[in-house]
């Protein structure tokens, strides 16, 4: 068949089902049969699935033209999403076109969730279409005669690329990218992206340093844009709304009639005790909403999940608080309205939120913005004008991965085996590993065969074997198994279940916060008081309790820092406050806080720059006010305080939000002798925030996930009562131990560079401290804190440098005592 | 810089390494050694820099040098796991010692006991020195007083201005005196004292009563 003639098959199709077909989808359909990679970039709800589906089955058609009596076995194309909830949503769409156009095409679903005799069969004989998560990828990989199974692909879809991109399961991604395009000949590689500031770094990243793949491929746009309306929700009652907090309470009254007057609404939290609290209260305050609201989160039993989702398309709900476990994917047709408590930290993930919201064409879709303290409505009215303004932000792509790059020479080592002189190409035509050189590479050759780089007397290091032709294999059937063990563990604390003593799940919870429990202590989750009855393999034994009060299970993580582009806006938008032009309803309801703030200090104009300095029973705060987003002012106030340590000893414990951060002391701080010495230069930028890395404690947690993925922290066996006896260790130890033994491993130093570009990001850094010394510099003694600090000397989050002995310091202590 | 303290009327220095020297009986004790964890962890693939397990050995030998110690007695958990190449480390240095050996088995010490006698370590479950019982996990004894290890004991110290700090102690109460963890490859757990404990932490090279800071 010809093209036009499968296009005119598809097309026939869509007009049967009554369907429009979008020009970005036909462009596809074109692309795809042409032979083409490409990234195509199209919103949630438009279709997207079909655009890439439809032209692998009309490809496969054109391969066999008697495809309707007779069906080629095989697996033909690969499916990537990047969170198993959306698979089944994709499976039905895919099942249906092929069964309409009658192909015998098969759908199948591999994920963590699939039984094992499922995988089994499948095993035996792949599905043509095989829906997948990256993890599950790498598994396959780790499987012998992987080649053959691959052999016969024409496609890769990677669905949700953006999500990908800026993380670890990206670098994954692009290493099994890498081996495909080698064992796979026919292999179209395709992403699907929401709309990022970075597409077409995306688009290479997606395809690799290969010239052949980039030349041969195309960036396909969707022009639906999606109109979207923001509405603050602003307190009633200035005076008595809080100056900090996270949790937004005050305004829970405000949120019912607007959840009594749309069909279905989608409350969005920052994080998952966020949420569970919200459900809780509202329920208490509105007990008439029982039954018809439910709670969504990543920690809650897949079951509850899936049936909450159904209940949103059965329109069996009035509301779902959620957090970003409802972001990504599945259309919820019913939708109208979306409540977002607390800032978004960025305008992107805003955006998607706020399309998850009524998806008929034409009408715009709702997002109200409940502020959790007084000054987050500063943010809203920013949010507003960079929707208006269509600002985009970037997914920064992770460089040089070893961690992931000694995973996965693992994970080929365990299957096939490899020869590093035909691997390494592979690995160097990949974006993340473009810059490795020969060096490094062995580094990492010699890291899994020898543990170190040169192999020692009695040493009994055992991972991966060299076998006599070369090939490097992994022969111990135990370190294979703790390896695809390994693979999918995604980076977290360790994780404890949590089900009822009488059996049945209820979700999962990381181990610290039971840690801190004891039997008999109640707490809350999934929506229920419980009671911790024992800890028994891996999980936490309860029973429901009656008792009133109990903690609120916490969750670590969940902080998302400002994006660079949304503090910007942030910034200008305080500056027209300084300016006394209060132009948008969220700074005229803040009125009172700034004459408040300017009674006490004043609200910096654009060529101010403001420090403020006060005394209170904790000590000496002074703070600083660049509003340049969470991860500036980390690495800022890092490095100030190195700069200090160094001019007297001192100890700080700093906090920081997007507005500003703080140096706490337990002596004053010279201002001016701050400004005298002109700490806030960009020059010796590098080596002094290496230094102040070292003394804080930023690199030490980022160690903890490249300990885990490189393999050298065992997080153990998921549901099973086999022990890891004697192979416990925390990242802590492990860091501290290269630390002092080994500190130019390459895992080591990579803590330090993924520290380096993605949380400190030492580009805006320099930007801020230039912007900086072109300002000039206030500095209010204060009596009291002021509104503006409110929120920064109140998070209890905190990092801390000292340049004190530690026998100095101990004696200025004391011992927490038993009460 | 070390501190010593008179429990019972017996002398006993509490040196930063966390050992305690016991003058009268000229016997130095040692617990939760941990030998040879880095060697099983590399044995299982987790490349932990094979040089963290010598430190261990050249803290030993500052010890043996100070104090001479008729008796080295190690209070449980000497060996991580099961055998590995680390004990013929341990047992190269054994033979170049000229004090005694003892060890009270704890619950890490899975090594055969015919492997230590060979070697001419004694081992014990229990061990009663005057009114002293050496044990590995701590116990209360009405009439003895108890030294033993097993918990690898820290503290949390707090200060004005938020600060805080994490350090491993020597654990006393009126009848125990718990030892931190000598082996560096170890962790610790941080245990809230009551008015009546004493708590010597390690702060770098000194070891500093804390107890009077509350």
């Amino acid at each position: 068949m010809k093209k036009t003639e499968l296009i005119k098959l598809a097309s026939s199709w869509f007009q049967k089902k009554n369907w429009n077909e979008f020009p970005f989808q036909k462009k596809t359909w074109n692309a795809f049969l042409d032979g083409k990679h490409g990234l195509l970039n199209a919103p949630t709800g438009s279709g997207k699935t079909y655009a890439l589906w439809v032209p692998i089955v009309l490809q496969y058609i054109k391969d066999n033209p008697d495809y309707k009596t007779k069906h080629a076995k095989g697996l033909k194309a690969i499916w990537i999403t990047p969170l198993r909830a959306l698979s089944v949503e994709i499976q039905q769409s895919a099942q249906r076109f092929a069964d309409e156009l009658e192909t015998g095409l098969t759908i199948g679903i591999r994920t963590g969730d699939t039984p094992q005799s499922e995988r089994a069969k499948q095993k035996r004989n792949m599905p043509d279409l095989l829906i997948t998560t990256p993890e599950s990828l790498m598994l396959l990989l780790a499987s012998k005669g992987y080649e053959k199974v691959f052999g016969n692909l024409t496609a890769i879809v990677v669905d949700e690329w953006h999500e990908l991109l800026g993380s670890k399961r990206g670098v994954q991604m692009e290493l099994a990218l890498s081996r495909l395009k080698t064992i796979s000949p026919n292999l179209r590689i395709w992403g699907i992206s929401a709309t990022i500031g970075n597409l077409e770094e995306a688009q290479n990243v997606l395809l690799g340093m290969d010239p052949e793949f980039r030349k041969n491929s195309v960036l396909i746009k969707s022009k639906q844009k999606k109109k979207i309306k923001v509405i603050s929700i602003i307190p009633k009652k200035m005076e008595t709304f809080p100056w900090r907090g996270h949790l937004g309470l005050h305004l829970l009254d405000d949120i019912i009639p607007i959840l009594k007057d749309s069909k279905t609404t989608i409350i969005f939290t920052n994080t998952r005790s966020q949420c569970e609290i919200w459900f809780q209260k509202i329920l208490a305050k509105y007990p008439e909403f029982a039954g018809e609201i439910a709670m969504h989160h990543g920690s809650i039993a897949k079951e509850t999940r899936l049936w909450v989702e159904q209940a949103i398309r059965n329109e069996s709900l009035k509301a779902v608080v959620a957090t970003s476990s409802l972001d990504l994917g599945v259309d919820f047709a019913p939708v109208e309205t979306i409540i977002q408590i607390g800032g978004p930290k960025g305008i992107a993930k805003f955006l998607q939120r706020a399309g998850r919201s009524n998806h008929r064409p034409g009408e715009p879709s709702v997002i109200y913005f409940l502020p959790t303290h007084a000054l987050e409505l500063v943010e809203a009215s920013a949010l507003k004008r960079a929707v208006k303004e269509e600002v985009m932000e970037d997914r920064i792509p992770y460089l040089l991965s070893f961690d992931v790059l000694i995973q996965y020479l693992v994970t080929l080592s365990v299957s096939n085996g490899f020869i590093p002189k035909e691997l390494f190409p592979e690995i160097k035509s990949t974006f993340c590993y473009q810059g490795i050189t020969e060096d490094q590479w062995k580094w990492c050759l010699n890291f899994i065969t020898m543990g170190s780089q040169s192999l020692q007397a009695y040493d009994e290091y055992k991972r991966v074997e060299v076998t006599l032709e070369g090939v490097f294999k992994v022969e111990s059937k135990r370190i294979a198994m703790m390896h695809r063990l390994s693979i999918g563990t995604i980076v977290s604390d360790a994780m404890l279940q949590v089900k009822y003593v009488s059996g049945g799940f209820i979700g999962t919870i990381e181990e610290w916060f039971i840690g801190k429990l004891k039997p008999g202590d109640t707490f809350v989750f999934a929506g229920r008081t419980l009671e911790l009855v024992r800890l028994r393999n891996m999980a936490a034994q309860v029973r429901r309790s009656n008792k009133k009060s109990a903690t609120v299970v916490s969750f670590m993580g969940g902080r998302l820092p400002l994006s660079s582009q949304m503090s910007k806006i942030l910034r200008e938008e305080l500056q027209s406050e300084a300016e006394y032009k209060r132009n948008t309803p969220e700074l005229k309801a803040l009125s009172e806080l700034f004459e408040r703030q300017e009674l006490e200090s004043i609200v910096p104009k654009q060529d101010e720059f403001l420090i403020e300095t006060f005394k209170t029973r904790e000590g000496y705060h002074a703070l600083f006010y660049p509003f340049e987003g969470r991860f500036v002012h980390e690495a800022m106030s890092g490095l100030l305080a190195y700069r200090i340590s160094l001019l007297l000893p001192i100890t700080f414990s700093l906090a920081y939000n997007d507005y500003g951060f703080e140096l706490l002391s337990d002596q004053p701080l010279d201002v001016q002798q701050v400004i005298d010495n002109n700490l806030f230069s960009s020059e010796y930028l590098f080596d002094d925030l290496q230094k102040s890395l070292n003394s804080t404690e930023l690199a030490r947690r980022k160690f903890r996930d490249v300990a885990v993925i490189s393999g050298m922290v065992f997080q153990g066996y998921p549901n099973k009562m086999i022990k890891t006896k004697h192979l416990q260790s925390s990242s802590q130890l492990l860091f501290d131990v290269f630390r002092d033994y080994e500190p130019d491993n390459l895992l080591y130093q990579q803590a330090f560079r993924e520290t380096f570009e993605h949380q400190l990001e030492e580009g805006r850094l320099r930007m801020a401290l230039e912007r900086i010394a072109t300002q000039t510099i206030i500095w209010k003694q204060c009596e009291k804190p002021t509104p503006f600090s409110f929120p920064i000397i109140t998070d209890r989050l905190r990092e801390k440098l000292s340049s004190e002995k530690l026998k100095d310091r101990i004696k200025k202590m004391t011992l927490q005592l038993l009460k | 810089m070390t501190q010593t303290i008179t429990i019972r009327e017996k002398h006993f220095t509490l040196h930063p390494s966390g050992a305690i020297y016991w003058h009268e009986e000229n016997m130095l004790l040692i617990a939760d050694v941990h030998f040879g964890k880095v060697a099983h962890f590399r044995k299982h693939g987790a490349a932990v820099p094979q040089k963290a397990s010598e430190e261990n050995f050249r803290k030993l030998n500052v010890l043996v040098d100070t104090y001479q110690p008729g008796t080295i007695c190690f209070l449980g958990d000497l060996f991580h796991s099961t055998l590995n190449n680390s004990w013929k480390d341990f047992t190269q240095w054994v033979k170049f010692q000229k004090s005694e050996f003892i060890l009270i088995s704890g619950n890490h010490d899975i090594i055969p006991k015919y492997l230590f006698e060979e070697l001419g370590v004694i081992v014990y479950d229990e061990l009663l020195r005057s009114d002293f019982l050496l044990t590995h996990h701590p116990i209360e004894d009405e009439k003895l007083f108890n030294l033993s290890g097993h918990i690898h004991p820290g503290v949390r110290l707090q200060g004005v201005g938020r600060q805080y700090i994490k350090l491993p102690c020597f654990f006393k109460t009126e009848k125990q005196m718990i030892l931190p963890a000598f082996g560096n490859f170890t962790g610790k757990y941080i245990l809230t004292p009551t008015s009546t404990n004493e708590v010597f932490a390690i702060a770098d090279d000194e070891v500093i009563c804390v107890s009077t800071n509350s």
